[in-house]
This record gives structure tokens, sequence and C-alpha cells, in this order.
């Protein structure tokens, strides 16, 4: 809910016809705003016409989040009413006959991939919580993978990646003294060395391949899982290699 | 061996008039090793070791008459040997998805009229209800068949009794294990005679071998020690739906995928005679299982609404063989012995295949009835089992290994299966029952997408995870 109340409220943004007026009241329809489609449409047209609109972003956007903390109250009340009936249906102003209109995800002349992202994410999530029918009538036609490949690496963040660099550069860092100390070589001439180099490379894969302590129990699970079924099978053979014995 | 090669003078001395048609040279080798304790006697030896059966055939009960053991009694009987069927409930209704592979038909003969419905379609409905239909390469006159558990293991066992195998309706008890080599098993069960009701008298039976084909429950597998396997749970509800309704389900046939239906198998929706079979499986959280049945049948609501349940069926899948799957002279075979495909969960095809090929490898060892058999004999057909599917069950549990594991997962199997190299690919191995390989390029090609779905599913799981809704 939240993607969507920001969204909306970024599209408003853009227009300028919209600033002057008040937004406040809107909030509350924002789940089903029928009205609001000619004016998303023209944001194309318009997106030339947008430049020092900055402050009157943020504030938009201000609002926007405290519509969503409203929203969100909203919803956790009707949630926890309806849990039980699971007729919930997802709806959102730009899910169109089983499939997001584009048209809604324009941001500055592009298609705005993020927020395509975000959105695709929170109907999943949704489903999962209140899993619907499967329908021949609205059949689902959004296919994923229409997001090119660079929007979804641009998203792609990892948790650890502080922790990763520290770690490299104290490994580093350790083991330049430590050569300089045993060899005499120094840290301008490591850098030119071979071996050295290759040292360097070596711990960078270190670190990424095993991030925690718990990557090593990972790694082993998943080998006796890819295992396992191999020796169920073998079973039966062992006990007569045993009487051959 | 020498102990079992000595022995067995005393059999063949017995009966040696009948002169030994198989004076082969394939086994060679062994003979060789009389030469030197006993050449007297290398002419009566060069066939096999084991004694003859004198003055009848030798004896096989098979336990059990589901397609297993329908098929196994038909091969052990056409191939001479005393057949004898016991099978607790002649009219039995297992519960059972009921669909069998295109080359089924073909190898075990089949009339057309026991197929309920040809499953022409297919259609796998992920978790965000991405629905694909799977079934456009299929040529004109290839199907799946639909077929109800009771018609199919009737027909097999009648075929079984016109060939001439004994049918006997009754409960296997136990069985009493050969104190010396090559004497009978003793098998202890219940017969009745076909009344409702009726209480059953107790008689034994000396055989000479016993196949076990008793499904999943097996008692053959216990008193042999066969160890067990560990189970998913089937749960299946038989929905009459509206007759307009009912049109839908013509030839299609419904797999839904996500947590909600079940966490490790699918839900699906099969068209049966008149009705639709609406059912869910799970290994991992069996207590959930009435859970996954209410979730598969919101999911498919629209398309059974005003369906009135006529029958509830649960049972146990078997997820790899057991331990043992042979001890002496007593095989396992079917859901006895663990033959279920994991992914697709089918067995059919498999526990009439194997039963077909146990019994195979009993005729060959007994030479038609006319010599006792060893676990050598029977080894073989194991061996050829594990050489012919094992292949076929592997692929199928790194599937349900990789695909089924998580929603994610799951949006990434169903969009793979849209492709239509994909779905060539599989129908050939389901219908066909062999492993064709494919194009190279486009299994490359096929690789690269199947890890873009998986990459972009997981991506959009994590931007979930931050999300709250």
């Amino acid at each position: 809910m939240a993607s969507i109340a920001i969204s909306a409220s970024l599209q408003r943004a853009y227009s300028s016809y919209h600033i002057a007026k008040k937004q406040q009241p809107q909030p509350k329809l924002a789940r089903s705003l029928g009205t609001k489609q000619a004016s998303t449409n023209a944001v194309t047209l318009k997106v030339e016409g947008q430049t020092s609109l900055g402050v009157t972003e943020q504030v938009q956007d201000k609002s926007g989040s405290r519509i969503d903390e409203l929203g969100n109250a909203e919803n956790t009340a009707k949630d926890g009413a309806e849990t039980e009936s699971s007729g919930m249906k997802f709806t959102d102003q730009r899910w169109k006959n089983g499939i997001w209109d584009l048209n809604m995800f324009v941001k500055d002349g592009k298609v705005n991939w993020d927020g395509l992202i975000v959105a695709e994410a929170t109907r999943r999530k949704f489903l999962e919580l209140f899993p619907e029918a499967a329908t021949n009538q609205d059949p689902v036609l959004f296919k994923s993978s229409i997001i090119p490949w660079w929007a979804w690496l641009k998203r792609s963040y990892l948790p650890e990646a502080e922790l990763l660099n520290g770690r490299a550069a104290m490994v580093g860092f350790f083991i330049a003294y430590a050569v300089d100390a045993l060899t005499g070589l120094d840290v301008v001439g490591q850098t030119g060395s071979f071996i050295c180099k290759a040292g360097v490379f070596a711990t960078v894969v270190g670190v990424i391949l095993f991030r925690r302590t718990k990557d090593f129990d990972n790694l082993k699970k998943l080998a006796d899982e890819a295992t396992l079924y191999d020796k169920q099978w073998q079973s039966s053979w062992q006990d007569q290699k045993e009487k051959k014995v | 061996m020498t102990s079992i090669a000595l022995k067995s003078f005393v059999g063949l001395r017995q009966s040696s008039p009948e002169k030994n048609p198989h004076f082969t040279t394939t086994t060679q080798a062994k003979p060789l090793t009389f030469t030197v304790q006993n050449p007297r006697k290398l002419r009566v030896v060069a066939g096999k070791f084991s004694p003859k059966v004198a003055g009848r055939n030798l004896r096989v009960a098979v336990i059990g008459g589901g397609p297993a053991g329908g098929s196994a009694a038909e091969t052990l009987v056409k191939g001479g040997i005393e057949t004898i069927l016991i099978e607790r409930k002649l009219d039995n209704c297992k519960p059972c998805g009921g669909a069998i592979p295109l080359c089924m038909v073909g190898e075990f003969d089949l009339p057309l009229d026991i197929i309920d419905r040809k499953v022409t379609k297919m259609k796998m409905i992920s978790p965000s209800n991405v629905a694909v239909d799977i079934g456009q390469t299929l040529k004109p006159h290839e199907y799946i068949g639909m077929v109800r558990r009771e018609v199919l293991d009737s027909y097999l066992r009648d075929r079984a009794k016109e060939n001439g195998a004994t049918v006997i309706n009754g409960l296997f008890l136990k069985m009493d294990m050969p104190k010396e080599e090559n004497s009978p098993y003793v098998l202890h069960f219940t017969e009745y005679d076909g009344k409702v009701g009726g209480v059953g008298v107790r008689k034994t039976l000396e055989v000479d071998a016993v196949i076990g084909a008793d499904g999943a429950n097996s008692r053959v597998a216990k008193s042999i020690g066969a160890g067990d396997y560990e189970y998913a749970i089937a749960f299946q509800e038989r929905v009459k739906i509206p007759d307009d309704k009912m049109v839908y389900y013509e030839n299609l046939a419904e797999m839904y995928v996500g947590d909600d239906v079940s966490p490790d198998f699918y839900g699906w929706v099969f068209p049966k005679c008149d009705h639709v079979a609406v059912g869910t499986g799970t290994v991992t959280h069996k207590g959930d299982i009435k859970k996954f049945q209410l979730a598969t049948r919101n999911r498919a609501k629209d398309k059974i609404l005003g369906g009135k349940i006529i029958r509830v069926e649960a049972h146990p899948i078997p997820e790899h063989p057991r331990p043992r799957r042979l001890a002496g002279r007593v095989a396992l075979v079917g859901d006895a012995a663990g033959y279920v495909t994991k992914c697709s969960g089918e067995g059919i095809y498999f526990a009439a295949k194997s039963g077909r090929m146990c019994a195979e490898a009993i005729v060959e060892g007994s030479e038609k009835g006319k010599r006792m058999v060893n676990e050598g004999d029977l080894r073989k057909y194991l061996e050829k089992w594990d050489k012919t599917y094992w292949p076929t069950y592997k692929v199928l549990d790194v599937l349900q290994k990789v695909f089924y594991r998580s929603n994610p997962a799951r949006e990434a199997f169903v969009e793979m299966c849209a492709d239509e190299y994909v779905q060539k690919m599989t129908f050939d191995s389901y219908l066909y029952k062999r492993v064709v390989p494919g194009n190279p390029l486009d299994d490359l090609k096929l690789a690269v997408n199947t890890i873009g779905s998986l990459i972009r599913a997981n991506a959009l799981r994590r931007e979930m995870e931050k999300l709250s809704v």
C-alpha cells in the first residue's frame, strides 16, 4: 500500500496543475482513484514543463508518507476483520486487466521500473497473504521479464557490503604488514608483484564466498540435500555388498 | 557358492530324466568351478545352479492386486509359473490421481474404454495466479489418460485370471521364512468368500517366491524387514460439479503451486469420469493438510463453484525406495518398494512396469517355472530397474528441490513451463518414458532463461520482504 500512495503522490507532484490545489483530503480515496486517470495520462505530455518543482515535490512526498500511515492503519483494521472471509481482492489503479499499465509508471518521460518492481512485489505479497481464486475471466498477463536487467541490478544490494569491505581491508592491511615485516618488500613494491596481486584476488573471493559463519553450514547442508536421494536409492545395494564381503 | 551348488545336485538328480533344454554357453564360467570339484556332474549343471522343482511348476504368490500385482501376475502366469494373487478388496477404489502416460496403453495393451478422459491440456497456476497452458505441443493422437483405479486394477487382475492365475480374495497376515535353502515360504492369510461382513477363514499357503505389491503399508515389506521410507500424504476430494462447469474440465487438468496450496508439492484439479478430483499433498506439514486442501479449493473457487463433495480420500505416497527392496526370494514392487516419482508424484505406470520387470526376472531365472529361483535372479530385476529408471527419478528429484522450494522458485517454474521447448521435452518424457536428448542450443537457452527467471523472482522476493502490507 505504501508504494501505491507514494507513487500516486509523485505523479501528482509532476503536473503543476495539481500543486495549486490542496491535496490533503485526497488520501482516503487513494485506493480507488477513478477520476485521477485522465490527469496521470497527461503526465507524459507535460514532462518538459517541470523544472523547479523540487520543494513542492518534497512537501508532497511528506504528505504522501503521511497518507501511507493513514492508509496502513486503515488497512490493518480492515485486514483484521476480513482475514477469515479471504474475499480480499487486489486492487490498484495501475493494475488493469491482469497487467500493469506502463503508462501509469512514466516518470521524466521514461518508464519508472523501480516503481513497477515495487508495485509487483506488493501485489505478490498481497496474494501470499490473501490467495486469490484463479479465474478464467481475468487472467494475469503481466510478466516480470519485461523489466530490463539493469533495473534489477540497480536495486540489488548486498546487506553485508560494509562488513565485507571492512573485513577485506583489515585482512589486506594486516597481510601487507606481515609480508613487509617478513620479506622486507614494502607496500609499494607489493603492488607490483604478481604473487601479491593473486593473493589479493584470492582474499576478495574468499571474503565474498564465506560472508558469515552460517555460510559454511549452508554449503554443507546444500551438499547433503543434493546427495540424500542418491543415498536412499543406493541403500538396497549396500547389504548385497556387505554379504559379499 | 559351493554350498548352493552342492545342494543343487540333490534336486537335479531327482528330475534328471527331464532334459535341460537350456544347455547354453553363457554360463561357461560357473561350471568350470565344478569341473574341479566334481567333474562327473558337469553335464547336468551346465544350465543353472538352482534345482528343478519336481512334479509341478514354480509357485509364486503376488500379494496385492493393484497395477503392480496385476501386471506381475499376468507376466508370471504367461511365463508358465503357478501364480496366486491375493487381494484384500476386489472392488477397492484407491484414492489416486489416476493419470497414465500414453505409452502404458500400448505397452500393457489396455483397451481404450477404460480411459475415462483424455487430457490434452494442462494449466499450471503460479502463486501470483499466472496461468500457463501446457499442451499446445501435443500431437493430435497424444494425450494423458485418466482412469479410475477400480476399473484399471480389476481389468489387469481379470486378465491375469483369464491367463490362469488364481485370484484369492484374502487379507495377507504374515509369512514364515524358510528355515532351509529352497524350502517354501508359508503365507498366512484370511480368505473371504465375497459375502459382505462374512468372517474370513484363516488359511496358509506354501510358495517358492513372493512378490510384494501391497502398497505403501506393505506387510510383505514389514515381514522381510525392508525398512521404512518417508512418505507424503495426499488428500483428495471427489467433487461433482455442475455440468456447465464440467465443460471446462472436459480435457483439462489443473496444477496449482504456492505456499498456500502445499509447501513442497502441488494442488490439483483432475477430471474424472463425471466429476473432478481436487486435492493436494505434502511431506513436511502433514498436520496442515486440511488447510492446504481448503486453499486448493479456494484457488479453484470459481471453476468448481456449486460442486458437491461425493468422496474424501487420503493416502500415503512414498518419497523414495525402501532401504531393502529384496530379501531371499521376496521382492517388492510398486508403491511397496517406493517407486513414485518426485515432483509429479506419478506411480501407476512405474508400479505396473516394476511388477512386470520383476515377474520377467522370475520367469527367466526359473526357466519358465522349471527351476527354483534365488536372490541372484531377483537381483537382476533391481539391477535392470535402477539402470532404466534411476535417471528419471533423479531428474524429477532435482526439479522438485529446485522449483518447489519457495514461492519465487515456483513463479520461475511456471514461467519456464510457458516455453514451448520445455513443454515438448516434458511431454515427450512423460508420455513415452524415455529421455530424448534435446537440442544443445535450446538447452543452453533454456538454462539461461530459467536462471534469469529464478533471479528475477528472488529479487522480487527481497522487495517483498522490505514491504509491509
